[in-house]
């Protein structure tokens, strides 16, 4: 369906593109901006406070009686799938399983299990979890902050930490996982004032890990934690060690018209095989866009309206995100009744994941990160556009929502050692495939410090293509 | 997946079929191909000028060309149970029940006891949607002073009826005039949109059912709901867009006993007004917009190359609603985060605006301000006391609720935007006499001749430096007044 809509947002994107180029960026990042109470500020709480997630009982008789209570929805149309968004046929099934068979207190205790804690950076509590394990003498103890999306948490990541900290002794390292949660999102305040963007976020967190000692660190991430941790290897590259990412994306002009140009003529910008995944003019790659992308449309414009529906009804939370996390974990889930939701993850999981926004009654303040980040004031502060030499290594799962090729990615990443592409696995990684993800990353640290050791000068040569 | 071919005289692709490309020689590769590109295309200049001569003639004729109309089924069936035939007509009552007050009280409540209501930011106005604030005033007034029982009443001062038409239930409300033997007795259908719906005309009813000076006709008014909304049945499968729903309200007419007819319609009624003129123009005796727009790609390009070269000569007379073009950008990318989502998924965010009132209400709220008017963005209470009480907008709000419509009506944006009809008609002209009414803050403004394109009879336009999109509903008398002389000048035209 590229027809006239996609052409009037295709050309309202590039009018504003265009017009929003400045040489001389008209905001700066501010290191010290202030994102709590105003009467806070000179009350500077800097200790660190252990955390426990409760489920109030009363939050859970509130939620099963919404649940099992939900006004009927309509049902879909004959054979469709999911093409029209949340099979409906599958919502009484999911609200009863979440309200009757979901174990609020035993999922509760399982979110527990690594210790979290919650500091105050720039007037924000922000939430996390610290956890690693017992490592050899020999091993040097080295600081990962993981970074989640949206619609994800810091839950994602519960698989993967074990393996992600596992220590092995032929190793000379072993991983601290530092697994944050997006201020506005889970646990971690919200802001009281417009303007905490990604870059903002950025700068929050750069501050999280020098108030937990960390004067040097590795970091990982996907979407919006993708451009966040690209954002602080960009602003603050003499702390990163390394970055690795599973949405791999250069928001450059270079990387856009090397798009729009390897939409024409493929070979010389991407490896033929892959040159699907970047077509902008094919139709697929524009089609898929426009049909999934209306979510963040409305979240970048009327994050209040939506948040206001939004709070009111678990049942539509959970179609709204189990809707995302279908076509985001495989693009043909689009044409499956159930939206091959129960594929790959369990109800548990998923429930987990919805339960750290509706708990602490999140969703609003979630929403926001899109008005705060894909606006104007963000593009002018011009930091997607800066090169970063800190040394980057990129998977590639074969139904990420986006892909680029080494060539394009080395437009931001001019340290790319290598960039690994696998021919599963979805927008969820490290949740999907815990195993594979953590091997990815403990590999990615490894070749991290090789590359320091070695004197860490990179001439942008790319290390041999890691298929797998 | 499939490649567009393209028309290129050389294509790079076959150079290079037999060369390996390896993405460590990615930098060196790329310049050898594009040196020869630009090298061969160089020495081909007359063939490129030939070529590009044929591209703009492609193009003048892909713009200009006037389709057959398409084939036209009049009788396809949309409801559960195709051997029904069912033409009564039944007397139908808007009724707010006991239990569904019960249960819509139960769940404010249930939203008024919630611990912890995000607030929206200070000083933010209406720029992150609905401000917190304002729909806390509004929703209370839905809680304590909106009178179930007195509004019901209301709804009920026009006769309601049901129809069947090609197996969907389709309801309407039908309104005769005031007697008087002098005048003659018109018929006009009234076709609302989204978030609308025949409450819309509610005010205007009056003022177009009654005779008055200077006329020598006066109209019944037949206001259906489009299918999908409201009280009207939704169909179980795929398909019903705008050139259906057109076919169906043309269908309802001749059920009524009308041949002929005036049409009126704004937002979705207007693509389907139009539709119902250009695929029965013999049974249409004119056509009131009060959403006058062209869809064709001629005057998509022409707005927008307009906009870039000579605004106030392609503005015609109302260039500030239509220019400058980046200020109409932004807005358009501000505003249709809605219509992307509800083109693409409405099932889903059906789901939550039908399990919550509160959802429903904010994200209506939300559309009827900023449709009225768009710098209600930059008021702190987004206009909500200035243009409509707020029994008028929950009277709206309350018809989605009650009827449980909502996700089928949002399934107009994907039949209609996603759909592979969107445009057939676009190109098809219309000789039935036309008259288009702009609001000073509607969304989508095109002047007279890009109308005349599709409307050869556009017989004349009002320009009011007043009101937004949803006309009746806020310029009641303003409205009744420009139907009225448009239909006298559609009488008078021969």
């Amino acid at each position: 369906m590229g027809g006239l809509f996609g052409l009037v947002i295709t050309s309202c994107l590039t009018i504003e593109l265009l017009a929003s180029q400045n040489t001389e960026p008209a905001y700066k990042l501010d290191p010290n901006a202030w994102w709590g109470p105003e009467c806070t500020k000179y009350h500077n709480d800097t200790s660190i406070r252990p955390f426990e997630i409760v489920f109030h009982d009363k939050m859970i008789a509130d939620l099963r009686y919404r649940l099992n209570n939900h006004r009927k929805p309509v049902p879909p149309l004959e054979g469709i799938g999911f093409e029209y968004g949340f099979n409906s046929n599958i919502l009484d099934g999911w609200l009863r399983f979440w309200a009757e068979e979901y174990p609020f207190k035993e999922r509760e205790i399982f979110l527990n299990k690594y210790p979290q804690y919650v500091t105050n950076i720039q007037g924000l509590d922000i939430h996390f979890i610290k956890y690693r394990q017992k490592a050899y003498a020999h091993q040097e103890i080295v600081p990962l902050l993981i970074l989640h999306g949206w619609p994800g948490s810091v839950r994602e990541f519960y698989e993967t930490i074990p393996h992600l900290t596992s220590v092995n002794k032929s190793r000379d390292f072993a991983v601290e996982v530092i697994a944050p949660t997006l201020p506005g999102f889970g646990y971690s305040d919200a802001a009281v004032r417009p303007g905490l963007g990604m870059h903002e976020i950025a700068v929050v967190f750069s501050n999280l890990m020098k108030r937990l000692g960390y004067k040097k660190y590795y970091v990982q991430g996907g979407d919006w934690g993708a451009f966040i941790g690209s954002s602080i290897a960009t602003s603050f590259p003499n702390e990163v060690l390394g970055y690795h990412t599973n949405l791999g994306l250069s928001l450059t002009q270079k990387a856009l018209s090397l798009t729009l140009f390897g939409s024409l003529f493929p070979s010389p910008v991407v490896d033929p095989a892959l040159a699907d995944r970047t077509d902008l003019l094919s139709g697929h790659i524009r089609d898929a866009m426009i049909t999934e992308f209306g979510y963040m449309h409305i979240q970048a414009t009327k994050p209040d309206t939506l948040g206001i529906a939004m709070t009111d009804s678990p049942g539509g939370l959970l179609a709204y995100f189990l809707q995302l996390i279908s076509t985001g974990t495989r693009s043909y889930f689009l044409n499956l009744e159930d939206g091959g939701i129960d594929k790959y993850y369990t109800r548990d999981q998923l429930l987990d994941n919805i339960m750290m926004y509706w708990a602490p009654k999140s969703i609003t303040t979630s929403f926001r990160i899109y008005a705060e980040s894909l606006n104007r004031r963000t593009l002018a502060l011009g930091i997607s556009e800066i090169p970063t030499p800190v040394p980057t290594i990129t998977i590639h799962a074969s139904d990420e929502i986006a892909y680029q090729s080494p060539l394009l990615l080395r437009t931001k990443f001019t340290n790319l050692l290598y960039t690994t592409n696998i021919d599963t696995g979805g927008h969820f990684l490290a949740l999907e495939m815990p195993i594979l993800f953590a091997n990815d990353v403990l590999n990615a640290i490894a070749e991290f410090r090789n590359w320091h050791a070695k004197g860490g000068h990179g001439n942008g040569e790319l290390l041999p293509n890691n298929n797998g | 997946m499939s490649k567009k071919t393209k028309n290129k005289s050389v294509n790079v692709n076959n150079l290079d079929k037999n060369e390996k490309s390896k993405t460590t020689k990615d930098s060196s590769k790329f310049k050898i191909v594009f040196g020869v590109f630009a090298k061969i295309i160089s020495y081909l200049f007359v063939i490129k000028a030939l070529f590009t001569i044929y591209c703009i003639y492609l193009v003048y004729v892909s713009l200009t060309n006037v389709p057959d109309l398409p084939k036209v089924d009049v009788n396809v069936r949309w409801g559960v149970d195709n051997n029904t035939h069912d033409t009564r007509i039944r007397p139908y009552r808007v009724i707010f029940s006991d239990a569904m007050e019960s249960e819509i009280r139960a769940l404010f409540e249930d939203y008024r006891l919630m611990e912890r209501k995000i607030k929206s930011f200070k000083n933010t106005a209406w720029t992150y949607g609905v401000h917190s604030d304002a729909f806390a005033q509004f929703f209370s007034h839905w809680i304590f002073k909106y009178k179930f029982r007195e509004r019901v009443k209301f709804l009920n001062k026009y006769d309601h009826f049901l129809t069947n038409i090609q197996g969907l239930d389709i309801h309407f409300v039908r309104v005769k005039p005031k007697a008087d033997k002098n005048v003659k007795v018109v018929p006009l259908l009234l076709l609302h949109g989204w978030p609308g719906s025949v409450r819309e005309f509610y005010e205007a009813i009056p003022l177009l059912t009654t005779p008055r000076p200077d006329y020598d006709f006066v109209f019944e008014v037949i206001a259906p709901s489009l299918p999908g909304f409201v009280f009207s049945e939704a169909p179980t499968r795929p398909g019903l867009d705008t050139y259906e729903m057109a076919i169906i309200m043309r269908n309802l007419m001749r059920r009524l006993g009308y041949t002929q007819y005036y049409i009126q319609g704004g937002d979705f009624g207007h693509m389907i007004g139009s539709h119902i003129a250009t695929i029965f123009p013999s049974e249409v005796l004119g056509f009131h917009t009060n959403f006058p727009v062209n869809t064709s790609k001629l005057s998509l390009l022409t707005w927008l190359l307009g906009g870039l070269l000579w605004p106030s000569y392609f503005g015609n007379g109302i260039e500030d609603r239509m220019y400058p073009l980046k200020d109409k950008m932004e807005f358009y990318l501000e505003e249709t985060g809605y219509s992307h989502l509800q083109s693409t998924k409405p099932d889903t965010i059906g789901i939550v605006l039908t399990d919550s009132p509160v959802a429903l209400g904010s994200y209506i709220l939300d559309r009827f301000m900023i449709f009225t008017n768009h710098t209600n963005k930059f008021e702190d209470e987004g206009g909500i006391d200035k243009y409509y009480d707020f029994d008028k907008l929950l009277d709206n709000i309350m018809l989605y609720w009650v009827s449980g419509s909502i996700t089928t009506s949002l399934r107009i944006y994907k039949e209609t935007f996603a759909g592979s009809r969107l445009n057939n008609l676009a190109q098809v002209p219309t000789s039935v006499p036309t008259w288009a009414l702009r609001l000073k803050y509607e969304l989508f403004q095109h002047p007279d001749y890009m109308l005349r394109w599709k409307y050869t009879n556009l017989l004349g336009s009002t320009n009011l430096d007043y009101g937004g999109h949803f006309a009746a509903f806020e310029r009641p008398k303003d409205f009744s007044d420009d139907v009225f002389k448009a239909v006298k000048a559609f009488r008078n035209f021969k």
